[in-house]
């Protein structure tokens, strides 16, 4: 039989295949037929007649051809897959450092970046955990007019108002969190100080939240005035009953009212950030009067296809309506005077905050200048291992490998390499996240929803696959089929001018990327360096802090009661053995969150204006020594405390501010209006850094914890307070036992929390700061490493390039110095060059940093010359091997023509 | 044209294709004329119906199937038997054998009476 030449099939060929083969048999047939002695028209009849259903049969064949086809086409794929896989393995195993070395540089860059996308998507890109996340809004009033807090939350008329009115949410609830006191039962259980939330009802169904048991809070719950029921977080019920089955109907004593517990919660229903284990409803009704208590933080959810820019549009419209609508609450002159507005955002992006999504964000940036770091030198090796391959890859031109075979051939064994390095990445994140994550700050958001899920995993397989892809067409830019390599016998001197070429400007980009890393860590360093020298106000080393709660149902009424306990809280603290001193204050330095609330200070001028903006914290006696906040003047001790007559401490910058060139002590300052009680300054403090040593120190006036006689109970009663306890360094933590037994004795009804000594509470303040400054530590600790590597190739091919260059030079006499000399002298060539031009850039770029930087200018000279000696002498490092290696060329082997 | 004797019996067109083939390649047209020169015409095949159960034995690898030139030069489809379809043959033979010889035990039983 011949053959016949024949076209692989295709799906339209199957068709014509089928037709032929049916015609064959047919014209076959006819001319049998006709021979017997049919004519031909009857012929013809007699063989379509024979074949029956001709056009069933050939839909049969059809199908049947079809499936046999893709079968075929699967399998020689399958097969083609392997075979180009074995053989790219087979080589990649022959050469075993390139291998080696490429999946390693990859798998750090990629495994570096994999880790801090995994915390960019879970905290950054990722909605917020609840059903329909991507359309929760916060909503907040910005009030720009009023210094002493520029942003209120708001108030529960707006609510009803904007419920009613706005086409753009569907619903809009509102909360507000605080922390509440379940008391002890007298035998098991302490007191405990939870996280509790007033919420409206209809927050729940805006946060897609369900109970557990019995039933979630009503907008019936939200009209009594003092509530009676609460709802139980799961985590809570499991902490405090075991997980009681029976516990719906049952009461519980919070802060000694007795409150029905309605329901359980799942355990992953939560506010934003904010895990709840008491809630409790709003006192709130549609009829209620509108009154300015902007207090409250609102989460809206937009109806689907509205955008936020959407909302806010209407929310202004609606809210510019505001003095018709609540004449008596916003008059048109105060809206304008304080600019009041109505400000919605995406729920995530009020939970993150722009400070942390920027910080993320950088960091982000920075890994990925590590990975292209990296994946440079991965180019590098690859075009060192196009040289040594040259003349294999003629070979196989010559032989008659297409230009498709070779791009396979390239593509196979670089994609094998990314798929390697891809999986050495995401071993690399798992184990770098868990470092990570144990480093965390706690404050950061979302937290507890960052881990390497598969949108991490598709990110590191996703720019392994394109560094592959990459990886692959770089050898082919150069694969011209160049048959005079064959007569060189493999030893190509064209060309090599021009790769030198690529690969410098890869080592100069590398040394540019590196600095800009290095310069922007630099700067994070000495931005806590900064951070570090700033003089707190008080002395932290020896300070143990808790914090108490009394009970409001007990200790609400009653100053002598109140002011009793502390008292003999704190003489019983200070017989301790190894304290020296306690007290009490309202809050801690560097924690202060709070604005300020008003004071009045009894200098000339209009009053108001003077009393804006300043801070207000009750302290008893013992808080300035406990803290060794130097003090001049004098502080109330506890009889004049207990007398009702103490005299007010003020902070030096409060001083400063008000009496610029006079003495404050002997001064008087009223607490909160000019109705207000009147205090005798008697003391001024240091300056003391309240809100955290990045901030200027804090105006404050410290009043007594006993009101003034004639005003009883107009600043409220101290039931929130912080014990501050001096003692020996290094043994703050051991005196929690004995102060929780002195608190039990007491009164065991009293929780503690927060237990801390002064210096856990520094390291808190610096934090967050310091984790950004870890992380692009590392990035820029990385960058150098492979930087260096990367300059150690490249110098390390020229010297073996320039090895003939070298050794005449030497016959020519040339010493060993200068010859170590060149070769150094060329590294610091590219390295110059690069650093040249990342300087550059770090002058446009590292003004990014901006709020991440303390006193330090984004083009402080230090860092950046630093920055640049650092990569200099690494580029000399780098060198010095290749320059022994080149001051050792034996003269009379080169020129033997070895 | 002589009217059929008999109607072929479903199942048995694969084993007739697989034995003409273990002659040697042949075309569609070929296995047709070798079954009717062989059993004098008496099995009556439709011939519509030969061509999917070759194309469907090619898929299941019993048969390759290539193109190439008749004696008379014209181009025609031939099917090889594989070993794979060798083998069929063979099982395919002795399941045929069992077969009727059971039926012929069945026959001659009933013949008796």
């Amino acid at each position: 039989m011949k053959r016949v030449f024949w076209l692989p099939l295709t799906r339209r060929r199957v068709a014509d295949t089928i037709d032929a083969e049916l015609r064959f048999h047919l014209e076959e047939r006819i001319e049998e037929l006709v021979a017997l002695g049919m004519s031909r028209d009857a012929a013809a009849a007699e063989a379509r007649r024979r074949l029956g259903d001709l056009e069933t049969h050939r839909r049969a064949m059809r199908t049947i051809d079809e499936e046999m086809l893709n079968m075929r086409r699967r399998r020689d794929f399958g097969d083609a897959l392997r075979r180009e896989l074995k053989q790219a393995i087979r080589a990649l195993a022959r050469t075993p450092a390139f291998t080696a070395m490429t999946v390693l540089t990859l798998a750090v860059g990629l495994g570096a970046a994999t880790a801090i996308f995994a915390i960019l998507d879970a905290v950054v890109l990722r909605p917020l955990p609840y059903p329909h996340g991507d359309r929760l809004v916060a909503l907040s009033s910005p009030v720009p007019g009023i210094k002493a807090a520029p942003v209120w939350g708001l108030a529960r008329h707006e609510m009803f108002y904007f419920e009613r009115e706005s086409r753009t949410m569907e619903d809009l609830g509102l909360y507000n969190s605080f922390s509440a006191t379940v008391m002890g039962d007298g035998s098991a259980y302490r007191a405990e100080q939870v996280a509790s939330a007033n919420v409206t009802g209809n927050l729940f169904g805006i946060l897609g939240i369900t109970p557990e048991r019995g039933r979630l809070l009503t907008a019936d719950d939200n009209r009594q005035r003092d509530p009676s029921v609460v709802l139980l977080g799961h985590g809570f019920w499991e902490r405090r009953f075991g997980g009681d089955t029976a516990i719906v109907g049952r009461k519980i004593d919070v802060e000694g009212y007795p409150m029905t517990v309605v329901g359980v919660l799942p355990p992953n229903a939560q506010l934003p950030n904010y895990k709840v284990d008491l809630w409790m409803p709003v006192y709130t009704y549609p009829e209620m009067e509108a009154i300015s208590n902007h207090t409250y933080n609102a989460i809206g959810r937009l109806r689907p296809g509205v955008s936020v820019s959407d909302a806010q549009r209407e929310l202004t419209r609606l809210t510019a309506r505001f003095p018709e609508v609540f004449p008596s609450v916003y008059p048109a002159r105060m809206m304008q005077q304080v600019g009041f507005t109505t400000r919605v955002v995406s729920l995530r992006e009020d939970v993150v905050g722009d400070l942390v999504t920027k910080a993320i964000w950088i960091l982000f940036g920075a890994v990925a200048l590590v990975l292209l770091i990296a994946a440079a030198n991965v180019v590098n090796l690859f075009l060192v291992r196009g040289e040594s391959r040259r003349l294999e890859v003629t070979v196989r031109g010559a032989l008659g490998a297409s230009a498709g075979d070779l791009a396979w051939y390239y593509l196979s064994e670089s994609l094998v390499l990314a798929a390697g390095a891809s999986l050495g990445a995401v071993a690399l994140a798992w184990v770098g996240l868990r470092a990570l994550l144990a480093a965390a700050p706690s404050s950061l958001p979302r937290l507890d929803e960052i881990h390497l899920g598969w949108p991490s995993v598709l990110f590191a397989a996703g720019c392994a696959l394109g560094a592959g892809v990459v990886l692959g067409v770089v050898p082919l830019l150069r694969t011209r089929v160049d048959l005079s390599l064959l007569r060189e016998g493999g030893r190509g001197a064209t060309g090599s001018r021009r790769r030198l070429a690529v690969r410098n400007v890869l080592v100069v980009s590398q040394m540019t990327l590196a600095l800009l890393l290095l310069a922007s860590a630099g700067l994070l360093i000495r931005s806590l360096q900064n951070l570090r020298s700033v003089q707190p106000g008080f002395d932290p080393n020896g300070v143990l802090t808790l914090s108490l709660s009394l009970p409001n149902g007990r200790y609400n009424h009653d100053y002598r009661l109140t002011s009793a306990f502390y008292e003999q809280l704190a003489a019983r603290t200070r017989a301790l053995p190894g304290v020296t001193a306690a007290g009490f204050g309202g809050e801690l330095p560097l924690e202060s969150t709070e604005l300020c609330t008003g004071a009045v200070v009894d200098v000339p001028g209009p009053s108001g204006e003077r009393g804006d903006c300043v801070q207000m914290m009750q302290v008893s006696p013992g808080y300035f020594e406990a803290l060794r906040i130097p003090l001049r003047g004098h502080a109330p001790d506890w009889s004049e405390t207990d007398a009702g007559g103490a005299g007010a401490v003020v902070s030096g910058a409060f001083g400063n501010r008000f009496w610029p060139n006079a003495e404050a002590i002997g001064r008087g300052v009223r607490c909160c209006n000019v109705n207000g009680p009147f205090y005798r300054i008697t003391g001024v403090t240091g300056s003391v850094r309240t809100h955290g040593l990045d901030r200027a120190p804090g105006q404050v006036v410290y009043f007594p914890m006993i009101p003034f006689a004639a005003h009883p109970g107009i600043e409220g009663m101290p039931l929130y307070m912080h014990l501050v306890v001096r003692t020996t360094p290094g043994h703050e933590l051991a005196l929690v036992p004995a102060i929780t037994r002195l608190v039990n004795e007491l009164d065991p009804q009293v929780p503690i929390t927060e237990i801390q000594s002064m210096e856990q509470l520094l390291a808190k303040s610096l934090a967050r700061r310091s984790f950004t400054m870890m992380l692009l530590a590392t990035a820029a600790g990385l960058a150098l490493l492979l930087s260096a590597v990367g300059i150690y190739g490249v110098i390390s091919y020229v010297v073996a390039q320039r090895r003939g260059e070298i050794g005449i030079r030497m016959a020519l006499g040339a010493r060993a110095g200068e010859v170590r000399g060149l070769v150094v002298r060329q590294s610091l060539a590219l390295a110059g060059v690069g650093v040249v031009i990342g300087l550059a850039m770090a002058l446009v770029t590292t003004r990014v940093l901006g709020s991440l930087l303390f006193g330090v200018s984004p083009t402080d000279p230090l860092v950046l010359t630093g920055a640049t000696l650092v990569l200099v002498l690494i580029a000399a490092l780098a060198s010095y091997a290749p320059a022994r290696r080149a001051s050792r060329v034996d003269p009379a082997e080169v020129l033997r023509g070895a | 044209m002589t009217a059929p004797d008999l109607d072929l019996l479903r199942g048995t067109l694969d084993l007739l294709i697989l034995k003409t083939l273990s002659w040697g390649p042949m075309h569609g047209l070929a296995v047709l004329r070798w079954i009717e020169d062989v059993t004098g015409q008496r099995l009556q095949i439709e011939e519509g119906a030969l061509y999917p159960a070759l194309h469907r034995m090619e898929q299941r690898g019993w048969l390759d199937a290539e193109w190439g030139y008749t004696e008379r030069n014209r181009k025609a489809k031939f099917y090889r038997l594989t070993t794979h379809g060798r083998r069929q043959l063979t099982a395919e033979l002795s399941k045929w054998s069992r077969y009727t010889e059971a039926v012929g035990l069945v026959l001659a039983r009933q013949g008796a009476r």
